[in-house]
């Protein structure tokens, strides 16, 4: 394949979809882990009310670019992105984002669930009182309407008050998305949501995330070539810190045009 | 594109185990028209009843592709180049089965015209019609291993004129019939013989478009010419009176 047709196959990722709104537009993205670079060039669209699934093998990056999109990468020395990532036009890479806000408008729900050791109750009202100032029947309302749009409210009900920890770990990763979307994100980052949940538990999420997207923009990374192809509308495929294809995800699945996305998605060696 | 092996060696097995088992079907499917038609012309009862018997081994491999196909969605869940192998291998499949079926019907109708006395001139243009029919099978199955889309390409465009040949023995046929009733019999069986042979062209164009979907990803675009007009040719019953 000439080089012309693998550039044009990766600018698809940067060119806007037809009648589609770019939430977040990534532009000419670089990232360093210290002296490692870990991102090279990435240029890539998450449209609003879309799935999008970033696919590839472990350390390609897809988890580096999700946690520079709500940029918990600050939390750790070391660690710098170039380039932009663009919120709504706006540059959140700016040393002038306000990072709680952006962490307020950008969600994200990590491998392993992560509940806070205190009530089911307070897990999804610890993150509302950080922003918001609520009567308590409002809260109420909030955490109910948190955990029905979490699939977890006829199961917690009536248990409120117990911790989150004792949970099931898919009650715990629905309770981890509830809190989410509690705080009424735009974008929620997925960072392998199934990948310690049995198929029941996935087959839910996997429904949260058809649901929700009604109403967010959604990335998910996942190593399950099914569960992307289920539940994405758009898939990128990345190799070595670089976007190798993007295109709808039926594209991909059926008819990738890189022989790389082909082998990988298929178990072959490249 | 190039594929590479599976990192999975008993899926790479399993693929080529359904790829071995359309090139076995695709061989008794020719098998079968060749007989067949060999049969009806030399008016040979013997190779007639070991053809028909012969079709049985087509149905049994279509139910192994078949079954061997739903095991691997399942238990593979085939993706991309995979997933369009499976596919193509199931409607292959079907199409040969089809094709072993009308071959079948050919042989049948040599049983029953056995005693007939055929004019050689009509059975010379079945007899090149099957030919450009097994030709067209055999090199649109070679473009199946060869995985060669261009190869299916041209099958596909060259249906054309099996087509072109159904309409003048048809017309043949029917003028042949108004000269002798006696010859209806015969003629009819021949007429039947005729179309099914012009419907294995067509089980061989959609073989064509399935390997250029099973290389390319995507449909042939462009329209085939279709000239099988005989459902519109009027019969001048008139005449024949």
């Amino acid at each position: 394949m000439s080089l012309a047709m693998q550039t044009e196959i990766k600018n698809k990722a940067a060119t806007p979809a037809e009648g589609l709104e770019e939430k977040v537009s990534v532009r000419h993205l670089n990232f360093y882990y210290g002296e490692y670079r870990a991102l090279a060039d990435i240029n890539v669209n998450l449209y609003q009310n879309k799935v999008t699934a970033f696919i590839g093998p472990s350390g390609c990056g897809k988890s580096t670019l999700l946690r520079i999109i709500n940029r918990i990468y600050d939390l750790y020395p070391n660690q710098r992105a170039e380039g932009e990532v663009l919120l709504d036009g706006d540059n959140i890479l700016s040393p002038k984002q306000d990072v709680n806000l952006l962490r307020a408008k950008v969600g994200m729900v990590f491998q392993k669930p992560t509940p806070f050791p205190m009530t089911i109750y307070d897990n999804i009202a610890f993150g509302v009182r950080l922003y918001e100032q609520l009567p308590k029947a409002d809260l109420d309302a909030r955490v109910e309407d948190s955990l029905r749009r979490g699939a977890l409210w006829d199961e917690v009900k009536d248990k409120l008050d117990a911790s989150g920890l004792s949970l099931s770990g898919g009650q715990q990763q629905r309770l981890c998305i509830a809190r989410t979307v509690a705080i009424r994100p735009e974008v929620i980052l997925l960072d392998e949501p199934c990948s310690a949940l049995d198929p029941i538990s996935t087959a839910k999420i996997e429904e949260l995330i058809d649901v929700l997207k009604r109403d967010y923009t959604i990335a998910i990374v996942t190593h399950n070539m099914q569960q992307a192809a289920r539940t994405s509308d758009y898939t990128a495929f990345m190799y070595l810190g670089e976007l190798v294809e993007f295109d709808s995800t039926t594209q991909i699945f059926t008819n990738p045009r890189m022989e790389r996305t082909q082998d990988y998605i298929t178990g072959r060696f490249g | 594109m190039d594929t590479h092996e599976h990192i999975v060696r008993s899926y790479e097995e399993e693929l080529s185990a359904l790829n071995n088992k359309i090139a076995k079907m695709g061989g008794l499917a020719e098998q079968v028209l060749g007989q067949s038609i060999d049969a009806l012309e030399g008016r040979d009862p013997d190779l007639a009843a070991a053809t028909i018997q012969q079709d049985e081994a087509i149905d049994e491999l279509e139910k192994e592709i078949e079954e061997q196909a739903i095991v691997m969605i399942a238990r593979r869940q085939p993706l991309a180049y995979d997933l369009r192998q499976i596919m193509a291998a199931l409607r292959i499949s079907t199409d040969l089965e089809r094709i072993g079926d009308l071959g079948k019907n050919i042989a049948k109708r040599a049983l029953a015209v056995v005693g007939e006395q055929q004019p050689k001139q009509l059975m010379l243009g079945l007899k090149h019609m099957g030919e450009l029919a097994l030709g067209q099978l055999k090199e649109v199955l070679d473009a199946y291993i060869e995985r060669d889309a261009d190869r299916a390409l041209k099958v596909w465009y060259r249906d054309e004129d099996i087509d072109a040949m159904y309409n003048s023995l048809f017309r043949e046929l029917l003028t042949y019939m108004m000269e002798d009733p006696r010859n209806i019999g015969l003629c009819t069986h021949l007429l039947f013989g005729a179309k099914n042979i012009e419907r294995i062209g067509d089980h061989a164009t959609n073989i064509a478009e399935t390997v250029y979907f099973l290389v390319h990803g995507n449909v042939i675009t462009d329209q085939r010419p279709k000239s099988d007009t005989t459902s519109s040719t009027p019969v001048p019953l008139r005449s024949a009176v």
